[in-house]
């Protein structure tokens, strides 16, 4: 609300960002060229996810109000507007407005669903073929997270279910919640952990998998309950500058891919005085043990709500956090650090350097709208 | 009322009805299975289309159909009873009674119910053939059996219903011009009268009777929904998928296994099946790929993977040297795109006229040179201004009359078939040089000597064109009329052949995808080494396809989508697999790419190749 950018998606492969924008575009940033391709489109309308093709150079699909448009951009473009026959249109009779998208990591098939609709549509987007996976009750999604292994695909309802669908047979496990709908969720690297939040509670949710082997078909393998690995209620710290509060809902949870890093958006109470929004860093680790420590929290600037957040798919040097914030400025805040599965000659801990806002970029990124 | 319909059930007649119903499904089903096909038969022409209708084995097709549907319809009839129960009835009896005993009448209700069942099956038949109902597409996602079912269940049942409006539809109009016909012929042999005190059926006010219309449509929504149903659970059942064993644990199982399936050559459909495991296991299963990547006990030989990976890549450079023959095909020509694969000997024109061997992308130099031409001879044409016999309306002959106006217009505003851009080339071309006949794949001989003898005349000078070509005008003006007919048939509709090309590419998407997971998952799970020693020739042999896959996306027709028609039961899948097929070969490759990262430099490929991997490490292809 009152943020100029609607969604942000980074490719999975290089350090190429796309970023929806409220006036309907959607700008492409390279941080190894300086053209900066403007999508436009007369259904680009209403965007509420994108999404980079894995395994591909440059194609994203969008969301948005009436179908999900499939952009294929030429990556050594230098044009600035690319014109709307490069993208593909695809839509479902009944199937708006679209609110979620998610990729397969093998690259094949896209999920898209939407919150009005009690069915799933996997799109196979170059022969525009499309399966419903239908269920019964519960109302759309509102959530979709795909594994990064492949295997597992989180669905989140508007009601107090979500399920979790295995990948190869495509049937799936319904996980009730006590209280509220699941808001977030985010998968660990090899697709046995899912860490997930609910509306009205400040918790964080662990639910594992067994490790998926070919002979288990047709079983998401999930464990019995779901266990409890953090409580964010509200806490007082004291700091230098007085006392500060914070604690409270999250809002949105995001997983660096190498599992070490999780960033989660927490809210503090709206009423509440002196309540803030601000990101918390853990650090985890899955194997052997899951592990969660905290780590540091983020500020923006004075009056700046972090709206989103995604974690750079391929940071060499550790994790790189990108944020949105809510006076339309995107900052990338880097974590260095050894990552534990690289097999190094000393062990050594990584200084954590949490800045307010910091480039790692040779161009500063803003979106100034 | 419920009570009434159970005891109804019991009765002989409805079990002898509902055993005949499962005699007729089995039949059909009988028929689905021998009717299969995993690879889409698309007739190219519509000689082609003619020729698969007129076919025996469409012909018996259609003829079994038509007489289950009128089984069907006889037991629906039988089964409601009321005034559609038997084919006589006893005649309303008259006031003037001349004999004692009532004459037996054809009941017309009967008969138009048993026809229109005959109609339905007839229908169902030939929409079967036109959709290409007995293709086998196999399902982008694995499911169940049972949830693939439930899933296509209602799409099913409304077709149906919609289907069944319109055949109802159809069978009233022709029973209305055709009806007495059968009439006449049933009352004459059974020996009945036709009851004069009814409306006879095949009027107008006959036939606008609710409930008879009503009672028609749901008899063929029921043999709809059944022989649907039937097909279906076939196709099901048929594409589901079926493991095979990599390496055979007992002698017995030998034959079976996947490397042995693959390296034979086994019916289509166990092939596809066969792919489509290798591409599930590629994926999914850790503990078959090793089966894969083992070696064998006493030699130590990888003949697993020798045999799956010489396979696939057999398959690719397959698909490869087909693209490159209709690509060479195509720029032979010069001039309109013909994917057939014929190689068509050019006449050489000699003069200004245009050179054969130009590419197919320089269409419209083509028709300049021509210009040239149909200056010269505007003059002499100009009294010339109707053809007899041609129809002017027509695509086919519009341009021929353009050009024999000697207008050459380059574009031509009627409708935008997909033969238009066919015929704007061919327009202007037609009366230069004779061997547009050939490039009409069309198989007369006699034109060649025409065209001989035109292109003799085009090397006398010009002065000597006028008159020759007046003496002409008549020879022309007839074979053209004839000539408009044959093209009509012998055309090719490009849009048909580009897909016939690509029909069983969902082999080698299979292929793509299997090879590709294996050689990603080879990165860290490969103990010996086996794909290793593969991995140029597999590089060399994706790069070559992708290439080919590249220029041949660039002839015309082939990179546009045909339209989408959803709500059809019919799968159209067998359209649209040449995108999937360029699509699958980049994310083959970029998987590839990606796992093994900058180690691709070690292995040994040609410079022109490097250079292309180098792009796709960059992500810039």
């Amino acid at each position: 609300a009152g943020c100029t950018i609607r969604a942000f998606a980074w490719h999975p492969h290089t350090s190429k960002f796309a970023v929806a924008l409220l006036d309907d575009s959607i700008r492409v940033y390279n941080s190894n060229s300086a053209t900066i391709p403007s999508l436009k489109h007369r259904l680009q309308r209403n965007m509420a996810a994108m999404a980079w093709k894995p395994l591909c150079a440059s194609i994203l699909a969008v969301a948005c109000q009436s179908c999900v448009l499939v952009w294929h951009l030429d990556p050594t473009s230098l044009s600035t507007r690319p014109s709307s026959g490069c993208a593909q249109v695809l839509s479902y009779p009944g199937h708006s407005p679209v609110t979620s998208l998610a990729w397969a990591p093998s690259g094949e098939l896209l999920l898209s669903a939407s919150p009005v609709n009690t069915a799933m549509l996997v799109w196979d987007v170059s022969t525009e073929n499309c399966v419903q996976l239908q269920w019964f009750g519960g109302g759309g999604v509102t959530y979709l997270a795909w594994s990064p292994d492949g295997s597992k695909v989180l669905a989140a309802t508007p009601s107090a279910v979500f399920r979790v669908w295995e990948a190869q047979m495509w049937t799936c496990e319904r996980w009730p919640t006590i209280k509220g709908r699941c808001q977030t969720g985010c998968w660990s690297p090899d697709g046995s952990r899912l860490l997930f939040t609910v509306l009205g509670e400040s918790v964080i949710y662990s639910l594992s998998f067994s490790e998926y082997r070919g002979e288990m078909q047709g079983q998401v393998g999930g464990s019995k309950t779901a266990s409890i690995v953090a409580d964010l209620s509200e806490t007082t710290f004291e700091t230098l500058y007085g006392d500060e509060r914070i604690g409270g809902e999250v809002h949105s949870m995001v997983w660096d891919p190498t599992g070490e890093r999780l960033a989660v958006i927490i809210r503090g109470h709206a009423d509440a005085p002196g309540s803030q929004t601000v990101i918390a860093v853990f650090r985890t680790r899955n194997s052997p043990v899951f592990e969660l420590l905290p780590c540091g929290f983020l500020r923006g600037e004075r009056g700046a709500q972090p709206q989103l957040i995604a974690f750079h798919p391929c940071f060499k040097k550790g994790a790189l956090l990108t944020v949105c914030w809510s006076t339309g400025k995107i900052s990338h805040v880097p974590f260095f650090f050894v990552s534990a599965h690289v097999p190094c000659a000393s062990p050594s801990h990584s200084p954590v350097t949490v800045m307010a806002s910091a480039s790692v970029r040779e161009q500063p990124l803003f979106s100034e709208l | 009322f419920i009570l009434d319909s159970f005891n109804d059930l019991y009765s002989s007649y409805v079990i002898f009805c509902i055993l005949l119903i499962s005699v007729v499904i089995l039949v059909i089903s009988i028929f689905n299975v021998e009717f299969y096909a995993v690879v889409p038969s698309i007739p190219c022409s519509r000689l082609a289309l003619i020729g698969k209708i007129i076919h025996p084995q469409q012909v018996i097709h259609s003829v079994v159909h038509a007489v289950m549907g009128m089984l069907v319809a006889w037991c629906a009839a039988v089964m409601t009873k009321g005034k559609f129960q038997f084919l006589a009835v006893p005649c309303t009896p008259s006031e003037s009674l001349d004999n004692a005993a009532p004459q037996m009448c054809l009941n017309e209700y009967h008969l138009f119910f048993l026809l229109s069942g005959a109609f339905m099956g007839y229908s169902y038949s030939l929409l079967y053939l036109i959709n290409n109902m007995n293709y086998l597409p196999f399902p982008i996602i694995q499911q169940y059996k049972y949830l693939r079912f439930r899933r296509s269940l209602p799409l099913l049942v409304k077709h149906s219903c919609v289907e069944s409006l319109y055949f109802v539809r159809n069978f009233c109009v022709a029973y209305y011009f055709f009806g007495y016909i059968p009439k006449v012929w049933i009352s004459t042999t059974m020996d009945l009268h036709i009851d004069s005190k009814l409306h006879p059926l095949d009027t107008l006010t006959g036939l606008l009777d609710l409930s008879l219309f009503y009672h028609a449509w749901l008899c063929g929504v029921f043999l709809l929904i059944t022989w649907y149903i039937a097909w279906l659970l076939f196709k099901i059942y048929a594409t589901e998928t079926h493991h095979f064993p990599v390496q055979p644990t007992f002698a017995e199982e030998t034959d079976q296994c996947l490397p042995k399936i693959l390296n034979s050559n086994p019916p289509l459909v166990i092939k596809f099946l066969a792919l489509q495991d290798l591409m599930l296991l590629s994926q999914y299963s850790p503990v078959r790929r090793q089966e894969v990547f083992s070696l064998s006990q006493p030699g130590g030989h990888p003949h697993n993977w020798t045999a799956i990976s010489r396979e696939c890549l057999s398959l690719l450079s397959d698909l490869t040297q087909r693209l490159i023959t209709q690509q060479e095909a195509a720029a032979a020509n010069g001039r309109a795109k013909q994917p057939a694969g014929e190689l068509k000997v050019s006449p050489q024109t000699p003069g200004a006229v245009v050179t054969e061997d130009m590419s197919f992308q320089s269409q419209r130099s083509n028709i300049v040179p021509r210009a040239s031409m149909s200056s010269l001879v505007k003059s002499s044409l100009m009294p010339l201004k109707t053809l007899p016999g041609s129809d002017v309306g027509s695509p086919f002959s519009s341009p021929a009359l353009n050009c024999k106006m000697g207008i050459l217009d380059v574009n031509s505003p009627w409708h935008g078939s997909a033969q238009s851009p066919h015929l704007i080339r061919r327009g202007p071309k037609l009366w230069t040089s004779g061997s547009d006949l050939q490039t009409d794949g069309s198989q007369h001989e006699s034109f060649p000597m025409l065209s001989a003898a035109r292109v003799g005349s085009e090397a006398v000078q010009p002065s000597f064109i006028y008159t020759w070509l007046q003496n002409k005008e008549e020879q022309i003006k007839n074979f053209l009329s004839k000539r408009v007919l044959i093209m009509y048939f012998f055309s090719k509709h490009p849009e048909a052949s580009i897909q016939a090309v690509f029909s069983d590419a969902q082999m080698h998407i299979w292929a793509l995808e299997g090879l590709s997971h294996l050689v990603a998952a080879s990165f860290t799970e490969d103990r010996f080494g086996v794909v290793q020693t593969t991995l140029p020739a597999i590089l060399n042999t994706l790069l070559t396809l992708q290439e080919v896959v590249d220029r041949h996306f660039k002839l015309p027709h082939v990179s546009s989508k045909p339209p989408r028609i959803s709500g059809s039961l019919a799968d159209t899948s067998y359209k649209t697999l040449r995108f999937a097929l360029r699509a699958s070969l980049k994310t083959a490759l970029y998987r590839i790419t990606t796992v093994f990262g900058e180690h691709l430099n070690a292995v040994q490929v040609s410079a022109e190749h490097k250079k292309r991997l180098q792009q796709f490490l960059e992500y810039k292809e």
